[in-house]
């Protein structure tokens, strides 16, 4: 069942499309968010009862894209770009480098699940390459000693909440 | 020494901005749109016609012109759709203006509904962009808490409601009738083409798809007039342009120029030239999907028609420059790899095509290419352009037959070094 | 959009000037006028996609190349198909996927792969690019194997599930390199919602989806084009032969299902092969007594000897003559069956009103649509359909009461579906929500037992709200008055609680239904198999009349047959009241004619329908029984009671292809051909003749039935000398006038014809009383129904609410369907399906046993949570021996149609139990 915040969201987003279907989308990020970052396969049943769409639309739609999440994430989810901009100055290392400080690779959940690193194309911040996303938010031209201090410092907030 | 021309970026550029609805008042903001109000939709089109606005999507449509495609008594509603969706590689424009004025660019879609009579529009914002999506969101409940949007607009217009619709992380989206699909609630699969968006678009209802800067151009062009909007840069390249830079340059960044700008300006300039001394090797100058030039092709006019004329493109106007220690193999590799992950997976010139490019690619990084595979190669990617359900065949066979071709002796330089 | 063209367009194609039919794209017309371009994602019949890129064309004058699927050409247009840009597009989408097909070239699981086809034509040899990772097998499902390894991402199957099937359980997901197809939430196929209607398999142009058994490697020796056995939509299908055996069916162009099949039709075939079938005439052992227990099969050989055809026939006619001569011809009757052809059902009754000398014939129509057909006659003067299923293309709003079409009618269903998704509004009235609830605009799950008050509640707003079509009423109807009185107590306000719909509900409905421009009414047994089925039949009838909704296309009344010939079998006089054509046996002129016809006289007293035949057996009035077909110890209410009555019997013959649960009571079984095996004409709900063509031999020194019932006719004292079918069919014109303009020829080479078709050459009339109706006075009758309950209601023993049905897998008593391997294998056990929450109070588990009592009779069977039974009901359908539904049915009947209620009787429910072992 769903929280009932995220049924009032849910029936917000509906009342601005004219068909249930179109909402599917910003549902979907709803209901990821209200369950720490993922979908399970009976939020997808759900969800797919609310758009009046068949699972297996729902199953091509949240495949289709990158940002829905069927496993748990981290805490902290850092989305490292390696795109052509940021590849040029830099974003490559930049991955290598977390991949080492968190000792895993890209697509994994490390520290316990404080962090989990994904490896992604452009994530439209060229002119500020290179740019690393943590949940919600951009953080530009990004270098491996700025990245490890604000690791370090979300690494003691998430410790702390948990 | 060129410099920024200050229109799309007049508020943004002053430190002192403010970026709240009050704020953009303050600037004279919301003047056009009361205008706007006053006139009949046929005539906001017509004005923007005059003033030879092209959209800044890429493709360089004029946006009078496709507003007057608009299928007519329907008997449906009719749809405004911003383009939002900024993922070209290298593109990161649009961003700003949602970021630090959104007022701006919100006003000019207001606009823009008057003109083709639409009631609900819908700003599709690509999903990674939150902070883009929450500025616009802050922005809109000023607009309906000051009763601008709503059930009658300004107070007097007609009912007018703006949602943003959050995409989910898919390059493709950005093809106006893929993003169409992903906001009906589908995977975003671009259509085959005809029926236009203007006959069939969102939900089967005529539909307009504007790019954010298209729209911000809006309400210059109302309050200055065709004319002044016009004067902005040389014949048919018409209006103020946001360009992204990025890349080897010491001052990489978005800059707002006149289309009769030179490449080479652009780059030293406001780029500040290459970083380290360093030399120029080439240039990318619309996007991932543009043709490359090489550093001897870079003293070129910047502008839709100039470009075109080097065999090339201004497409998003996204400047990616490299130097002379770049890799073009990994680079192309990086580029084709970007589509590869980016295609749809629809139709198979594009999702075999894609894969088979980055294959054989691959194999020159893995030190096993050959004479043989670089002619596939380039064979592989002519095969995709002109052939796909969407442009992003041509998108990714461009810059595979562009360093192919420019840069064929540094594929050849792999094979040798691996021998 | 190009606007949609309406006129013959004339364009170029490779230099040659061809015209293109309006709405034709490039490949139709290039197709159409003998050109070939390559294609592999268009599929005739589909919304084309153009995603394959294999049929690109060069347009003179655009930059990028088109797809020819989807290029609607222009007056004028050049169209290149074989210019150096084109050809060298089309070869390198067929290498690209070539090189991914297992082993880089042809496809291992298909002989008619329509890539290694085109790559054949395009010279495409071997694959320059590396193959890679590929998935692995599927093959959790029964009846289709999947192999994505042989994919070519053309979406053929998911556009077959989600846009022609509608059943949305395939779907496309990742993207880019990794897309690929899915079931469900990415879910084995096994265990998805798959109905297995096979629609994908047949899509698929490599062989990704497969029947599960390997067969795509087979080559057949024939195919021979037939129609499909099973239910009264009339599929038309192709049998694949080898060896004498069928080894597979692919859906055929026909008016009724356009190449569509279910689960059944495509799957369904192997019973013919199954070895429980008869091949010898076997007699009772001397001394083996009739009891009510059903016969074990493997005691079989105990109880019958095989004999020959001679001395079997001689045994099944004197015995039957002995009784006729001994104790007069009321002492005999007949079941005929709905399976058989047209000329069987009138060999059958011919043999009875001519060799029994009575009016005893009836079948199994008796127990599912007689009310329907009563109320018909009376209100319109015929029982057939007004208009084809199909015609919900033309309707705005389409009803369908009583009838869980995507179990019962699943193909049909699929044109409501694809009606529904193109906008029209689907009202389901049912107490049940059955899957057809996701397509429609309304789903009233009213009250079990209420249809009437429901109707009249419908009917009273239309008239309150000044809704009836005046001018239909007056110049078509009479009677109306009477019915607006009989309205007046009921308000949709007064009836919201007796049926459980809200008031405002039902007005809506009403104004949906009387104020489109079209509405159609579909209706099943949920409407007819009630002691009210007449009352209301007569209801939905009114409600055609008094909106004027009938008589145009999209309008209209359209009971669904459910068997593939029951419009036929009753059409034919498979029924005690009357002779062929619906011709009352009291009648003197009909009766005149018929004698003069068969040149006999005949009994002028309609006949004992089958239930009262039963009865009449049951005190021993009855000695005689002969049966074609019919599976009585399974498809009557009160079994106990109904076996009891077969054990009676003095003289028995059956004649069958499977010693059914009925056979065990038999004095002589005759073992007769299936379906496949003969060729006969059989009439759909539709009003549709077709052809169903022989295929196989028939097993052993099994015989055709036209060739038994001739043989038992001759041994009665009849001089019959039928040479074959067709003589048959020509005598049927003569008694048939609708169908007296239906040649032999212009079926073997139309395949389906419909009537009324009273002239050579006449089209034949998809929609009919479009001027007024067949009564004495040209007008429709109203008949005023007041609201009555079932007969018994469930008290405080018997609480639960027991609804009997079908179920998509199995075929009524299962004599067919559970000896077909697929079919068995899905589902294999009996099923009672109950609410989940009455699961939870009665403490049993969904999966584990439950035992259902009425007063009648008891059995087990296992539970399964439903949430569309309401709660308070019990469904289950009639097809499992080993817990027979009809065991706990009510034998009260219908007064009019004399139909069994068995939607509605009385139970009570018990956790555990055993079931009885299963007969088949």
């Amino acid at each position: 069942m769903l929280a009932l915040d995220t049924q009032k969201e849910i029936a917000q987003l509906l009342s601005r499309y004219p068909i249930k279907r179109n909402a599917l989308l910003p549902i979907l990020h709803v209901v990821q968010k209200g369950n720490e970052g993922y979908l399970t396969p009976e939020l997808l049943e759900e969800v797919a009862g609310i758009c009046e769409v068949s699972q297996t639309h729902v199953e091509g739609v949240i495949s289709f894209y990158t940002m829905y999440k069927l496993e748990k994430p981290g805490k902290f989810h850092l989305q490292v770009c390696t795109c052509v901009p940021c590849c040029l100055v830099g974003g490559e290392e930049l991955l290598e480098h977390v991949e080492q400080q968190l000792d895993t690779h890209a697509g994994h959940t490390a520290d316990d699940g404080v962090f989990s690193v994904e490896e992604v194309e452009c994530l439209g911040a060229c002119s500020y390459a290179p740019a690393v996303i943590i949940n919600e938010d951009y953080h530009e031209q990004m270098n491996p000693e700025k990245l490890d201090r604000l690791m370090d410092e979300l690494r003691t907030q998430g410790q702390a909440h948990a | 020494m060129l410099e920024e021309t200050l229109i799309l970026f007049r508020n943004i550029r002053n430190p002192d901005y403010d970026k709240s609805l009050k704020g953009y008042k303050k600037a004279g903001g919301l003047k056009a749109l009361k205008q706007a109000l006053e006139m009949q939709p046929d005539e906001i089109v017509q004005l923007t016609k005059d003033s030879g606005l092209r959209g800044r999507g890429g493709a360089g449509f004029p946006t009078g012109l496709k507003w007057s495609f608009m299928a007519k008594d329907t008997g449906k509603p009719t749809y405004l759709v911003c383009n939002a969706d900024e993922s070209e590689p290298g593109t990161c424009k649009d961003r700003e203006l949602m970021l630090h004025d959104p007022h701006q660019f919100l006003e000019g879609m207001m606009i823009s509904c008057l003109a083709i009579g639409c009631r609900h529009g819908y700003i599709y914002v690509r999903g990674e962009y939150w902070p883009s999506i929450k500025s616009l969101n802050a922005a809109l409940q000023e607009l309906y808490d000051d009763g601008i949007l709503g059930k009658k607009l300004l107070g007097k217009g007609p009912k007018l409601d703006l949602t943003v619709h959050p995409g989910a992380g898919a390059y493709i989206c950005g093809e106006e009738t893929a993003l169409l699909d992903s906001i009906e609630g589908k995977r975003g699969h671009p259509r085959v083409k005809p029926p236009f968006p203007a006959v069939s678009g969102f939900n089967a209802c005529p539909t307009t798809v504007n790019n954010v800067e298209t729209l911000t151009c809006l309400p210059f062009i109302v309050n200055e007039g065709a004319e002044a909007f016009k004067a902005f840069g040389p014949e048919n390249n018409a209006g103020p342009h946001l360009i992204s830079l990025s890349g080897h340059v010491n001052k990489p960044g978005v800059y707002e120029v006149r289309l009769d700008a030179n490449l080479k300006d652009i780059i030293y300039d406001f780029g500040g030239g290459i970083p380290n001394g360093k030399q120029l090797k080439g240039v990318i100058p619309g996007g991932a999907s543009s043709s490359v030039l090489t550093a001897d092709e870079i003293d070129v006019t910047y502008s839709f028609d100039a470009l075109a004329q080097a065999g090339t493109m201004m497409g998003s106007a996204a400047i990616m420059v490299f130097d002379e220690d770049t890799d073009v193999v990994k680079l192309l590799h990086r580029i084709v790899r970007f589509f590869s992950h980016e295609s749809c997976g629809q139709c198979t010139p594009c999702r075999e095509g894609t894969h088979w490019a980055r294959m054989i690619i691959r194999d020159f990084l893995n030190g096993n290419g050959n004479e043989h595979k670089l002619k596939r190669l380039h064979r592989v990617g002519g095969n995709m352009m002109g052939t796909t359900v969407c442009a992003l065949g041509d998108a990714c066979g461009m810059p595979i037959q562009s360093f192919t071709t420019k840069f064929a002796d540094e594929f050849r330089d792999v094979q040798a070094l691996a021998a | 959009m190009d606007a949609f063209p309406t006129e013959i367009v004339r364009f170029e194609l490779d230099g040659k000037t061809i015209e293109a039919l309006p709405g034709e794209s490039i490949l139709q017309a290039a197709q159409r006028t003998g050109s070939e371009i390559p294609h592999l994602c268009y599929k005739a019949g589909y919304r084309p996609d153009g995603n394959c890129r294999a049929c690109v064309v060069e347009i003179d004058g655009e930059r990028v190349l088109a797809p020819s699927c989807c290029r609607n050409p222009k007056e004028g247009m050049q169209v290149n198909s074989q210019s150096e840009r084109a050809l060298h597009s089309q070869k390198m989408v067929v290498e690209l996927l070539l090189s991914d097909m297992p082993e880089q070239g042809k496809s291992p699981y298909t002989q008619r792969s329509e890539l290694d086809i085109w790559a054949e034509k395009l010279g495409v040899v071997q694959p320059r690019f590396a193959g890679r990772q590929q998935p692995v097998q599927d093959i959790s499902h029964p009846a289709i194997s999947v192999q994505l390894d042989a994919c070519i991402q053309c979406t053929r199957c998911v556009r077959a599930c989600r846009e022609v099937q509608v059943n949305d359980v395939i779907g496309y997901a990742n993207r880019g390199d990794h897309s690929t197809i899915v079931f469900d939430l990415n879910d084995p196929l096994g265990v998805s919602t798959c109905v297995a209607c096979g629609e994908c398999v047949q899509a698929c142009p490599t062989g990704a989806l497969m029947p599960s058994d390997n067969v795509g490697l087979e080559v057949s020796d024939k195919t021979v084009a037939s129609s499909c056995p099973y239910c009264g939509v009339g599929c038309l299908l192709t049998y694949d032969v080898k060896d004498n055996r069928i080894l597979r069916v692919e859906g055929r162009e026909g008016p009724a299902n356009k190449s569509r099949l279910c689960v059944k039709g495509r799957y369904g075939f192997d019973y013919v092969h199954h070895p429980d079938r008869l091949t010898q005439p076997q007699i009772r052992c001397e001394g083996v007594p009739k009891t009510v227990e059903l016969l074990n099969p493997s005691d079989f050989d105990k109880v019958f000897r095989p004999a020959s055809w001679e001395e079997a026939l001689e045994v099944a006619a004197s015995g039957l003559k002995r009784i006729r001569d001994e104790q007069g011809p009321q002492a005999l009757a007949g079941f005929g069956c709905a399976k058989g052809s047209n000329e069987e059902a009138y060999l059958l009754q011919k043999l009875v009103r001519t060799g029994f000398g009575n009016n005893n014939i009836d079948h199994c129509t008796r127990l599912c649509h007689a009310s329907s057909v009563v109320a018909l006659l009376e209100g319109i003067g015929s029982g057939a359909v007004s208009n084809p299923f199909t015609d919900v293309e033309d309707a705005e709003v389409i009803m369908v009461v009583g009838s869980n079409t995507p179990v019962n009618h699943p193909v049909a269903a699929t044109f409501f579906k694809n009606a529904a998704q193109a906008g029209k509004d689907l009202i389901l009235i049912d107490p049940r929500r059955i899957d057809l609830a996701r397509y429609a605009s309304y789903s009233l799950q009213f009250n079990p037992d209420t249809d009437v008050a429901l109707f009249n509640a419908l009917m009273h707003t239309i008239v309150e709200e000044g809704l009836c079509n005046e001018e239909y009423l007056a110049k078509y109807t009479e009677g109306f008055d009477a019915l607006k009185e009989n309205l007046k107590d009921y308000s949709p306000e007064g009836m919201a609680k007796v049926c459980g719909i809200p008031a405002e509900t039902l007005r809506e409905v009403a104004r949906r239904y009387a104020t489109a421009k079209s509405s159609i009414i579909f209706w099943g047994m949920g409407v007819s198999q009630h002691i009210h089925g007449t009352d209301n039949a007569r209801c939905l009838i009114a409600l055609a009349l008094m909106t004027g909704q009938i008589g145009r296309p999209g309008t209209g009344l359209h009971p669904l047959r459910g068997q593939n010939n029951v419009q036929g079998a009753s059409d034919m006089g498979l029924i005690p009241m009357v002779f062929p054509d619906y011709k009352p046996v009291g009648d003197p002129t009909a009766k005149h004619f018929f004698e003069k016809l068969w040149g006999t006289t005949l009994d002028p007293n309609p006949g004992l329908t089958v239930v009262e035949i039963t009865e009449e057996i049951h005190k021993r009035n009855i000695k005689g029984l002969y049966i074609m077909g019919e599976n009585p110890a399974m498809s009557d209410p009160n079994l106990n009671h109904t076996r009891e009555a077969l054990a009676r019997l003095e003289h028995f013959v059956i004649q069958d292809i499977f010693p059914t649960e009925t056979a065990g009571f038999a004095d002589v079984i005759l073992p007769t051909s299936a379906f496949p095996e003969k060729t006969g004409t059989f009439t759909n709900t539709n009003r549709q003749v077709q052809l169903g063509r022989q295929a196989l031999e028939p097993p052993g020194d099994s015989r055709q039935d036209w060739w038994i019932i001739q043989e038992m006719a001759k041994r009665l004292g009849l001089s019959w000398n039928y040479r074959g079918v067709p003589d048959v069919f020509e005598e049927i014109r003569k008694a048939t006038p609708s169908m007296a303009g239906i040649t032999w020829d212009r079926l073997e080479q139309d395949h389906s014809v419909t009537y009324p078709c009273e002239n050579e050459g006449d089209p034949g009339d998809p929609v009919i009383f479009t001027d007024g109706f067949p009564t004495p006075s040209g007008r429709g009758k109203f008949v005023p129904a007041k609201f009555s309950q079932a007969a018994e209601l469930p008290n405080e023993e018997f609480p639960y609410v027991f609804i009997t049905g079908r179920q998509l897998e199995h075929w009524h008593t299962g004599s067919m369907t559970r000896r077909a391997g697929v079919l068995d294998a899905i589902e294999p056990l009996p099923i009672v399906s109950v609410n989940p929450s009455d699961l939870g109070q009665l403490g049993v588990d969904a999966g584990t046993t439950l035992t259902v009592q009425s007063r009648r009779g008891k059995l087990t069977a296992f539970a399964r949570g439903d949430h569309g039974v309401p709660e308070g009901n019990v469904y289950m359908s009639f097809a499992y021996n080993e817990a027979a539904a009809n065991l706990i049915t009510t034998d009260r009947l219908d007064p009019f149609g004399k139909i069994p209620e068995f939607k509605f009787c009385a139970v009570k429910l018990s956790a555990g139990g055993d079931p009885a072992p299963r007969l088949v």
